[in-house]
């Protein structure tokens, strides 16, 4: 059973479409890259998968489940599942590093307690730990991706989506980011990442999806960025 | 749940605190709500209660010929009691009369003289007659003047007192009618002030609210701490205002009282400041409730 399955799933937009019959499956654990021109339908692919976009046509299942069946109560619960990784971050601007993977924490209903201990320890592993009590704006778009990520980890999702995490980061940073999404993927999460950093996609030497216009043009096992 | 309430007050108080400028925005135009509906509340309620005192100076006094007997006066009085218009009749004889009469002329030497050369009382027996409500003075007037005992009657005159119940009556319905309408004209817009304020607060948080649904927050885990941070800037609000109303009505008031002697806002206010901050915080609160209640929800549909 795949843990993410698109079947001829198409999103217009005003009577534009932006991805045409797409079909894929992603398994428990694996790690697909995304790639494409900007249009090419990667954001959606990933918002479809949340539903923050309602499908045109087609069906998403997550775990067997159609995602389009969904009360708005089952999305906040599918939400909590998935992890989201954003380019801008998406931080809570008033918040503390602590306090927004403490949020995270909540949500998915953990206890004060577990909360205390988890959240520091998160931010340890990305060696925030001094960095805690800073608010965003007083840390660095690596830094701030680090939280990002910390957050996504503090729910344990099953699947954590990637969406051009590295764009705002310099060389360095990115390296360390993509590095810590291998990490969480070698323990057993899946990753979708979608990007159009060609040379991040060809280290990697993972499954690629290559997009072009809304449809699936190449779908490779240890694939490379060919468009 | 401990837990739950817990968070609920932490994060409303921490979005208070570190959202100062909105949330002293938001205190500031609530302020402004509650003592624009406050004064007027106040205003109208000082009015009304010049209306009642009014009302309660009202009554119809009908004067007797002097060889009218005592007997037949009191029979008048007990045939008038009957009538289900009718709250109180006083009788007053030619002797209480008198009484009455010196004792407010007392000051006076020169009323004082004229009676002793008189000789006699010179004053009429009375019925002072209350009614249950004011609307009813023109009707009793009316049957007093149809009566058989009319012509016991010292000539009264009765189209004046008319004029003076109804302008009171029309007075009161006027006045009753004019508070209602300007209080929920108030109310309109210190509610239309108050969400309009929190709507923008809330406009300029919704990336915040949108970043928490895709973190797979509920709308209640996230409309929560809101609610209570509208909640406690209305009660901070009702505070502020209560404040700032002491020395407005402190100034107010005696201005008013120039004006009109019966109209006391600041006794009314004094007597009243318990029952007035109550409702105000109450006001307040709901006022903060319901503006960020309705502010958010479109933000809550990620």
């Amino acid at each position: 059973m795949p843990l993410v399955y698109f079947k001829n799933v198409s999103k217009a937009y005003n009577g534009s479409l932006i991805l045409d019959n797409v079909t894929f499956e992603v398994k428990s654990g694996e790690f697909v890259s995304l790639v494409g021109r900007s249009g090419a339908g990667k954001t959606t692919i990933l918002k479809m998968l949340i539903k923050e976009e309602p499908t045109t046509k087609g069906r998403i299942f997550f775990n067997d489940k159609d995602i389009n069946k969904f009360k708005p109560g089952e999305v906040t619960f599918l939400r909590r599942k998935i992890g989201m990784v954003f380019q801008d971050f998406r931080l809570l601007a008033n918040r503390t590093a602590y306090e927004n993977v403490a949020f995270a924490m909540e949500v998915a209903g953990y206890s004060e307690q577990a909360i205390k201990k988890d959240a520091p320890e998160l931010l340890k592993l990305v060696n925030l730990e001094e960095k805690a009590n800073n608010f965003p704006h007083q840390l660095s778009a690596g830094e701030k991706q680090k939280v990002v990520i910390c957050r996504v980890l503090a729910q344990r999702p099953e699947i954590i989506l990637a969406d051009e995490p590295t764009g705002d980061l310099d060389p360095i940073n990115t390296w360390e980011i993509i590095k810590l999404l291998m990490k969480i993927n070698e323990l057993g999460t899946a990753i979708i990442l979608a990007t159009h950093d060609k040379e991040v996609i060809n280290t990697l030497g993972q499954r690629v999806i290559s997009l072009d216009k809304g449809k699936i043009i190449r779908d490779e096992e240890e694939g490379k960025y060919l468009i | 749940m401990l837990t739950l309430i817990k968070r609920v007050f932490r994060t409303a108080w921490q979005g208070l605190v570190r959202n100062n400028w909105l949330s002293f925005t938001c205190i500031a135009m609530l302020t402004i709500s509650l003592i624009i509906l406050s004064s007027i509340f106040i205003f109208n309620n000082t009015s009304n209660n010049l209306i009642n005192i009014l009302k309660e100076k009202m009554d119809i006094s009908i004067y007797f010929k002097r060889d009218v007997p005592e007997e037949d006066i009191l029979r008048i009085r007990d045939d008038l009691i009957g009538s289900e218009k009718i709250a109180k009749i006083e009788y007053i004889s030619q002797d209480e009369a008198l009484k009455i009469f010196e004792e407010k002329s007392s000051r006076n030497p020169a009323i004082k003289r004229a009676l002793e050369e008189l000789g006699e009382n010179p004053l009429a027996a009375s019925l002072n007659i209350k009614a249950k409500d004011t609307k009813y003075y023109t009707e009793i007037i009316d049957e007093i003047d149809n009566s058989v005992f009319k012509e016991k009657l010292i000539t009264v005159d009765l189209m004046e007192n008319q004029r003076v119940i109804e302008r009171i009556n029309s007075l009161s319905v006027g006045i009753k009618l004019g508070s209602i309408l300007v209080i929920l004209i108030a109310a309109f817009l210190s509610l239309l002030i108050s969400l309009n304020t929190i709507r923008m607060a809330i406009y300029s948080l919704k990336g915040e609210i949108e970043i928490m649904k895709l973190v797979g927050a509920s709308n209640w885990f996230i409309r929560g701490p809101f609610l209570l941070e509208g909640a406690l800037q209305g009660i901070i609000a009702s505070f502020v205002a209560i404040l700032i109303l002491i020395p407005l009505i402190m100034w107010g008031s005696p201005r008013v009282e120039s004006f009109i002697a019966e109209i006391s806002m600041s006794l009314y206010f004094w007597s009243h400041f318990w029952y007035i901050l109550l409702y105000q915080t109450l006001f307040g609160i709901f006022l903060g409730i319901v503006s960020s209640f309705w502010a958010m929800n479109k933000y809550l549909k990620v």
